[in-house]
C-alpha cells in the first residue's frame, strides 16, 4: 500500500478542480436551499446550462467563447421560470419533484440523437475552449508547484481562475445575505406568511433566489467544462446535485464558509476512500476466506454508498453540518 | 408603453432569427480532427431481414446495402456495401465515437427498416471492447412498419396500458406514505428495484420459477418497507426531525441503496429466466406475448383488489382516514402508528410487485426503479398527492400517455411529455384530480 501517494492525492483533492466546481455549485445551492429553503434538486441542470452555454457557442452558434456567459444566463433564467412558475407558490416538495424531473429531462434532451446538431448527443461537445487555452500564461506541458500541490500548467490556470471565482461568489453571497434582500430571503425560510404579511412579494423573492443560485451554479458547470475541455451530458446526472447537496450539508447549510469547506472536505474524504479501496483491490479482489469482500470494479459503488450513508447520518445527527450553527437550521418552517 | 414592448419583442425575434441562421452556417463547417492511427479498428455492419415464419423469427442477410460511417461531427470516415452474408467491414482510424447509417433507399424493394429511427446507430468509443465492433440493422415487417396509423395507435395503447398498470402499482405506496406521514420518499424507486432484483435472485440464481418465488418476493418487499419505517423514518419522526430534512434523508437512502444494488448486482441489465422467450400472440392488429397479457390481467386484478380494499375494508377506511387528516383520525380512535406501518408494508409489497412485473416486461437492473420514479411522481401529482385512488388513476394515465406520445416524439424523449403534464397540472390544478386544495397551500 502506497500511503505516500494516497495521502498526496487526498491533500491535493482539497484544492483540485472537483472541489472548486463543487464549491461554486454549493454556493448557489446554498442560496436556494440553505437561505431560502427552496428544495432545488436540479442544480445539475443549472450547471449544464453553463457548460452547454459555452459549448454551444462553438458547436451551434459559431460565436466567441465568452458569449457563452450571457447565453448560459438566458438558459438559467428559462430553466428557473419553467421549474419556478408552477411550483414556487406551492409547498416545498413540489419544487423538489419538478426540479429533479426537469434536470433529468434536460439531460435526456442534450444527449438525444434528435438534437445532435445542437448539443452533440451522447458524445457531448469538445473543441470549444481554445480561446480560454490561449489565455493560459503557463506551459500546459510542464508541472508547477511543490508536492503535494503539483499541477500541470494545463490544470493550474483553471485552479487559479476557479478559486478566484469561488472567492468572488463567496463575497457576493456574504454581502447579499447581509443586505435587506438577504434578510427577506432568510425570513421566507423561517416563516413565509410572516414575510408576506409585511407586504413582501414572496413569490418574486423566491424566483430571484432560484435564478441567482442557478447563475452561480452555471459558473460551476463552466469551470468543469473548461477544465475537461469538453461537455459531457452524463456529467450532469441527477446524482451530481445530490453529491453537491451532501458537500453543502457536510460544511453546514446557510453559511458561506460551509459551502467551500464542505466541498473541500467532501473531495478529501471521497479521494481518500477511493484511493484506499483501489490500492486494496489492486492485486485482485480482497478475500476473507472464501468470501470476496470487494473487487476493484466495485470500488465506485462503495464510495457512493458512503456518500449516501453520510448524507443520511448528517441530516439526522448534525443537520447544521460539521461546523454549522443549529439556530440557522430551520428548514421546516414552511 | 405598448410600443416599447412591441419593439422589444421584435428585437428578440431578430435575435432568435440571427441565432438560427448562424447555426445553419456553422452546421456545414465541421472541424475534423485527425486522430493518429495506432491499431486497426474496424466496424462490421450487418444487415438482416427479419421475418415471422410460423410464429418464430427467422433472419436472412441482406446484400448490397450502402453503409456509411461518419464521425459525430459529420465528417465521413468510410463507406461500403454489404456482401451476400449481409456484412460490410469498414476500417476506422481509432477507437472513437462514430455514427453508422445505412442508406434506406438502397434496400431491396419491399424491405423497410423495422424501426424507422434505427437506420442510424451511434456507437461510443467505450463500446470497442476488441478491435472490431459489430453493428446490426434489422429490416422487415416490424411491429410498426407497414402497419396502418390505427394499428400503430392500438399497439402503443396496449404497451401504454401495461406501463400504466406498473406505474399505478408502484406509486400507490408512494402516495399513501405521503398521505399518512407527509414524507416525500425519493427512495421509493429503490423499493421497486428491490422487487426486481429479488425476483432475479430467486428466479435465476436459485432457479425457482417466478410463480412460486413471486409471492415470496412480494412479502419480502413489504417487510423491506416495514424495515425502512422501523429502522429510519419512525425514528426520525420520534426525534422530531422535520419533513424537509427527512426528504433529504430519503435522497441519501436512495443513493446508498442504489449503490448497494450496483455493488451486489453489477451495472448490466439482466433477464429473468421464466417466460423470457415468447412469441407474440396476434390478437387482431395487436401483438402481445402471453406473458405480457398475463401480467396485464394480473395487474388489473391487483389494482382492483387494492381499490376494493381501500374502499370497503375497515383497515382500508382507516388508511384513507389517516391520509385525510391525521389528528382527526387519531381522535376517532384509529391507531395511526399501526396504520402507518400497514401503509409501509402494503406500499413496499406493491412496489416489489411492480418491480417483478417490470422485470418480466423489460429487464432487471440496479436502477430500474429510480428510472421510473419521475413517472410515479408525475402520476401521483396528477392524481392528487396523498390520495390512493389518485395514484391509481394518475399512474395509469401517465403510462398510457408516455407510450402514446412516442408516436409523436422520438422514443428516447418519450418521458418528456410527462414533465409537461406535471407542470400543467401544477399550474392549473395543483391538488391533482382527486386531491383537496387544502393540502397544497
Amino acid at each position: 500500500m502506497d500511503w505516500n501517494q494516497i495521502l498526496q492525492n487526498t491533500v491535493r483533492a482539497a484544492v483540485g478542480v472537483d472541489a472548486i466546481y463543487f464549491a461554486i455549485a454549493a454556493l448557489g445551492l446554498n442560496i436556494q436551499f440553505g437561505y431560502t429553503g427552496l428544495v432545488n434538486f436540479g442544480q445539475a441542470a443549472f450547471m449544464a446550462c453553463g457548460s452547454y452555454g459555452l459549448g454551444m457557442t462553438a458547436q451551434y452558434f459559431g460565436i466567441g467563447l465568452w458569449w457563452g456567459i450571457p447565453l448560459g444566463i438566458v438558459f438559467v433564467i428559462l430553466l428557473a421560470l419553467i421549474v419556478g412558475i408552477p411550483t414556487l407558490r406551492l409547498r416545498a416538495d413540489y419544487l423538489a419533484i419538478v426540479t429533479i424531473a426537469t434536470a433529468e429531462i434536460v439531460r435526456l434532451f442534450v444527449r438525444s440523437v434528435k438534437f445532435n446538431k445542437m448539443f452533440g448527443g451522447t458524445e457531448g461537445i469538445s473543441n470549444f475552449s481554445r480561446e480560454y487555452r490561449d489565455l493560459n500564461p503557463f506551459d500546459p506541458g510542464s508541472t508547477y508547484g511543490i508536492a503535494p500541490f503539483r499541477f500541470s500548467g494545463y490544470t493550474l490556470i483553471t485552479i487559479i481562475v476557479g478559486w478566484t471565482l469561488v472567492a468572488i461568489f463567496a463575497c457576493l453571497v456574504w454581502q447579499l445575505m447581509r443586505s435587506p434582500w438577504g434578510r427577506v430571503i432568510k425570513g421566507i425560510r423561517e416563516d413565509e406568511d410572516a414575510v408576506r404579511s409585511l407586504g413582501k412579494n414572496v413569490y418574486a423573492y423566491k424566483m430571484q433566489s432560484l435564478i441567482i443560485g442557478g447563475i452561480i451554479g452555471m459558473f460551476a458547470g463552466m469551470v468543469l467544462a473548461l477544465d475537461r475541455g469538453s461537455v459531457q451530458p452524463d456529467n450532469y446526472s441527477r446524482d451530481v446535485t445530490f453529491y453537491v447537496l451532501t458537500a453543502l450539508v457536510l460544511g453546514g447549510l446557510a453559511k458561506v464558509s460551509g459551502s467551500i469547506v464542505g466541498s473541500m472536505l467532501f473531495w478529501v474524504l471521497f479521494v481518500l476512500s477511493d484511493n484506499f479501496l483501489r490500492e486494496l483491490t489492486r492485486n485482485g479482489p480482497l478475500r476473507l476466506g472464501d468470501f470476496t469482500v470487494i473487487q476493484s470494479t466495485q470500488v465506485g459503488a462503495v464510495n457512493y454508498m458512503f456518500v449516501g450513508l453520510g448524507l443520511m447520518l448528517l441530516m439526522t445527527y448534525r443537520p447544521q453540518g460539521l461546523f454549522g450553527n443549529r439556530k440557522e437550521m430551520a428548514l421546516d418552517g414552511r | 408603453m405598448l410600443g416599447d414592448k412591441e419593439s422589444r419583442r421584435r428585437v428578440l425575434l431578430k435575435f432568435v432569427l440571427a441565432l438560427t441562421c448562424g447555426s445553419g452556417l456553422v452546421g456545414g463547417l465541421s472541424a475534423s480532427h485527425s486522430a493518429a492511427a495506432s491499431d486497426d479498428y474496424s466496424i462490421v455492419a450487418s444487415v438482416q431481414n427479419q421475418t415471422l415464419v410460423n410464429g418464430s423469427t427467422s433472419r436472412l442477410p441482406v446484400a448490397s446495402v450502402s453503409v456509411t460511417v461518419t464521425k459525430t461531427d459529420g465528417s465521413k470516415i468510410g463507406s461500403g456495401v454489404t456482401d451476400e452474408n449481409g456484412l460490410c467491414t469498414i476500417v476506422v482510424p481509432s477507437r472513437d465515437n462514430y455514427l453508422i447509417s445505412i442508406d434506406t433507399a438502397s434496400l431491396p424493394d419491399g424491405l423497410t427498416m423495422i424501426d424507422a429511427n434505427k437506420s442510424t446507430v451511434s456507437i461510443s468509443k467505450d463500446l470497442f471492447t476488441t478491435n472490431t465492433k459489430r453493428v446490426t440493422f434489422f429490416t422487415g415487417q416490424g411491429a410498426e412498419s407497414g402497419a396502418s396509423e390505427f394499428e400503430r395507435i392500438l399497439q402503443r395503447l396496449t404497451d401504454g396500458i401495461r406501463l400504466g398498470l406498473i406505474i399505478a402499482m408502484c406509486s400507490v405506496g408512494l402516495s399513501l406514505v405521503f398521505g399518512t406521514t407527509g414524507l416525500t420518499n425519493f427512495a421509493h424507486g429503490e423499493m421497486v428495484t428491490f422487487g426486481g432484483l429479488m425476483a432475479f435472485y430467486f428466479n435465476v440464481i436459485l432457479e425457482i420459477p417466478i410463480l412460486i418465488s413471486g409471492p415470496v418476493v412480494i412479502i419480502l418487499g413489504g417487510l423491506f418497507g416495514l424495515l425502512l419505517n422501523w429502522g429510519i423514518f419512525a425514528r426520525l419522526t420520534k426525534r422530531g426531525i422535520g419533513l424537509i430534512s427527512q426528504l433529504v434523508v430519503t435522497v441519501g437512502l436512495s443513493i446508498m441503496l442504489r449503490n448497494i444494488y450496483l455493488f451486489q448486482f453489477g451495472g448490466r441489465t439482466k433477464q429473468l429466466s421464466s417466460y423470457s422467450k415468447q412469441t407474440n400472440l396476434e390478437i387482431g392488429p395487436i401483438g402481445i406475448t402471453p406473458r405480457d397479457l398475463t401480467t396485464a390481467i394480473l395487474g388489473v386484478i391487483i389494482l382492483v383488489s387494492v381499490a376494493l380494499f381501500l374502499q370497503r375494508s375497515r383497515l382500508g377506511k382507516a388508511i384513507r382516514a389517516v391520509s385525510d387528516n391525521v389528528q382527526l383520525a387519531s381522535a376517532t380512535g384509529i391507531d395511526t402508528r399501526k396504520v402507518i406501518k400497514l401503509v409501509w408494508f402494503a406500499g413496499g409489497a406493491l412496489a416489489a410487485t411492480g418491480g417483478i412485473f417490470r422485470g418480466l416486461d423489460e429487464q432487471v437492473s440496479f436502477s430500474m426503479g429510480s428510472d421510473l420514479l419521475f413517472l410515479m411522481f408525475a402520476g401521483i401529482t396528477l392524481g392528487g398527492l396523498g390520495s390512493a385512488f389518485g395514484a391509481l388513476i394518475g399512474g395509469f394515465f401517465i403510462g398510457i400517455f408516455v407510450e402514446m406520445s412516442s408516436l409523436l416524439v422520438p422514443s428516447e424523449l418519450k418521458v418528456a411529455p410527462a414533465l409537461f403534464i406535471l407542470i400543467v397540472v401544477l399550474i392549473v390544478r395543483p391538488q391533482g384530480i382527486l386531491g383537496k386544495s387544502q393540502r397544497v397551500g
